[in-house]
């Protein structure tokens, strides 16, 4: 990353531009749908980052996100029935998926390697009972299988939902950046890379894992409460869903694994998918399934890692630079590169 | 206090009656967990495709479900060294979290076609012995249980004088305790690895069968099983029968009392958190090395 000043400039320049766009999308009128479609993207961004920090960068294969999202998401619309405001609830839905991953992470931590993938497993199933018994509001016709609604008188534009969902996104990207960047970032790429050295070296392996544990767990849990925001509903099988984890594993995979641009390509994707599917809600589960084996199985670097282990885009570059007066191209890889 | 004592002494049966179907559930896993350090996260779907393959031999041809193992453990057997053989030994040649999520894909692959051939309904299987039960001693014991814990004991058995007497059973036991010793012997580990898949299988339907008749089944049943046998081999540790047995019987006391003092809903949650609480406290198992 060692870019020059007037390219970082150049960057910049690009980077704000997008976002800017994309901050005052609601305000032009554009289509409903497309504000739904973006706002599904940055949701899922934002889990799907917090995906590739575990699994990508700290070696933590989670199979638990459903258990934050479910919980945050309960935590906010639980929230509207003792009276707390929509905003404040979306943040407490984060608080308690942080807590949450802290409480969670005395046993789970104990495991390593794959026998912790199946701790976390445990985590969201065990919740989706716990959802099922436990009534915390409302008499008879409200909790358990039958799930909560939002109390109270909640007019709530979808444009307010999709900057919501706009700013963990981009929080989520930035996030990333910082943390690869930070100490905390190195020492998880030492522990990554060698566990044994990293430790021998004065790296604590159980304190930085618990760290982006953390993180993880509250990035996702302000996304999964984004979610509901728009959703306004939840019950216990669809809030600690298998879906959840699908989502983000498959955006991080397709895009690419402990690769920081991975989950941004990827997302789109799947969001893509995610429309295409809709059809075929039947077996959208089974494709699903199957995309996953055969990334694995036949790409396991992602999209990002293909292009920049084959470096396809190498005569796109040449081309750009010959014309020597232009700047390059503005398309959506060169500002990711 | 009498009283209640006379009540417990049915649920405690059941749960040891259970314990022989949770250890035959767990059996497949322990294998492929000790000889590939693989978590197949499928093999609960592994179980329920053996249910659903003597659901659909029952209501179609009106075969009775031991009598459909002939049929079920054969292609069981053939899928699982393909599937190991084809995907597996290559996903865990690239990293070792390439295996976990292949079998994610299979898990999530399988429960949806359950819900696509078999629709979400809730199955059984339901035979002209379902019902039958025993007046031991003043306690009612069904059939189906006490067949749960004969044919768990009898599997055990047969597995562990397989992997102790036999060339293919010891060939494997070699791979999994020391690949590349095992391989400067001659001996092919993918190719154990895939005897390995293929047995495990095999024991995941022959438990399918005995949670149809014993359970009714669902497409989404599969994840509850996967963690049932996780739970046991956590606690029973690897490699031992006995652990696995015991482990079986104490999940199975944890569900049926659960069921006892909580009400039937909360039997799963009982079983989940105690899952929990043995990974904080030993996460290499009562019975682990």
């Amino acid at each position: 990353m060692n870019l020059i000043v007037p390219r970082f400039g150049q960057r910049g320049v690009i980077l704000a531009t997008v976002i800017v766009l994309l901050a005052v999308l609601p305000v032009i009128g554009v289509p409903q749908q497309w504000l739904l479609y973006l706002f599904l993207y940055f949701v899922y961004l934002a889990m799907a980052n917090m995906w590739n920090l575990l699994a990508g960068y700290s070696g933590l294969l989670s199979l638990c996100p459903a258990a934050f999202i479910g919980l945050s998401g309960y935590a906010l619309i639980l929230g509207t029935w003792v009276g707390v405001p929509l905003y404040l609830g979306v943040f407490i839905g984060g608080i308690v998926a942080a807590l949450f991953g802290i409480l969670i992470s005395i046993p789970v931590f104990r495991l390593t390697g794959v026998y912790f993938a199946i701790g976390t497993l445990v985590v969201p199933e065990a919740l989706k009972y716990l959802f099922f018994l436990w009534r915390p509001m409302g008499r008879e016709l409200h909790g358990g299988g039958a799930g909560y609604m939002v109390k109270g008188e909640f007019i709530i534009d979808i444009a307010w939902t999709y900057w919501a969902a706009f700013i963990i996104g981009i929080v989520s990207i930035f996030l990333m950046h910082f943390i690869l960047k930070s100490k905390l970032g190195l020492g998880l790429a030492g522990i990554r890379d060698n566990t044994g050295t990293a430790a021998s070296s004065g790296v604590n392996v159980f304190r930085l894992k618990l760290y982006a544990f953390i993180i993880a767990a509250f990035i996702t849990g302000i996304a999964g409460s984004v979610f509901y925001l728009f959703q306004l509903h939840i019950e216990p099988t669809s809030a600690f869903n298998i879906r959840w984890l699908m989502t983000s594993m498959l955006a991080t995979l397709i895009g690419g694994i402990g690769l920081k641009e991975g989950p941004i390509v990827g997302t789109i994707v799947v969001v893509i998918l995610h429309f295409l599917l809709a059809r075929y809600a039947g077996i959208s589960l089974f494709i699903q399934g199957v995309l996953l084996v055969i990334i694995i199985s036949l790409a396991p670097e992602g999209i990002i890692g293909f292009v920049r282990k084959t470096q396809i885009y190498r005569p796109l570059l040449k081309l750009a630079n010959r014309k020597a007066t232009c700047p390059p191209k503005t398309g959506p890889k060169d500002e990711l590169e | 206090m009498i009283e209640s004592l006379s009540d417990l002494a049915m649920p405690i049966t059941a749960g040891i009656l259970l314990g022989g179907l949770y250890a035959v559930v767990a059996l497949g896993f322990s294998l492929v967990f000790g000889v590939m350090k693989l978590i197949n996260v499928a093999h609960g779907d592994f179980v329920i495709l053996g249910s659903y393959l003597a659901f659909a031999a029952l209501t179609g041809i009106d075969l009775d479900p031991f009598l459909s193992l002939v049929f079920i453990l054969p292609l069981v057997l053939v899928i699982g060294f393909l599937v190991q053989k084809y995907l597996l030994n290559r996903a865990m040649a690239i990293s070792a979290d390439a295996p976990v999520i292949i079998c994610l894909g299979f898990s999530l692959m399988l429960a949806n076609m359950f819900q696509m051939i078999w629709s979400p309904l809730s199955r059984g299987l339901t035979t002209s012995y379902s019902l039958t039960s025993y007046n031991i001693g003043g306690l009612a014991i069904q059939l189906i249980y006490l067949l749960d814990l004969i044919i768990a004991l009898a599997v055990m058995l047969a597995l562990r004088e397989f992997l102790r007497r036999t060339y293919l059973g010891k060939a494997i036991v070699a791979a999994s305790q020391d690949r590349t010793a095992a391989e400067m012997m001659g001996i092919n580990t993918n190719k154990m690895y895939a005897y390995a898949f293929a047995i495990a299988m095999a024991c995941a339907a022959l438990a399918g069968v005995l949670v149809g008749l014993t359970f009714p089944f669902s497409p989404t049943s599969g994840v509850p099983f996967l963690i049932i046998a996780f739970g046991v081999v956590i606690l029973g540790g690897l490699g031992s029968m006995v652990g696995t047995l015991i482990g079986g019987i104490v999940f199975g006391l944890a569900q049926t009392l659960g069921g006892f003092y909580f009400g039937v809903a909360a039997q799963m949650f009982v079983a989940y958190v105690m899952v929990l609480v043995i990974l904080g406290i030993r996460p290499q198992g009562i019975f682990g090395r």
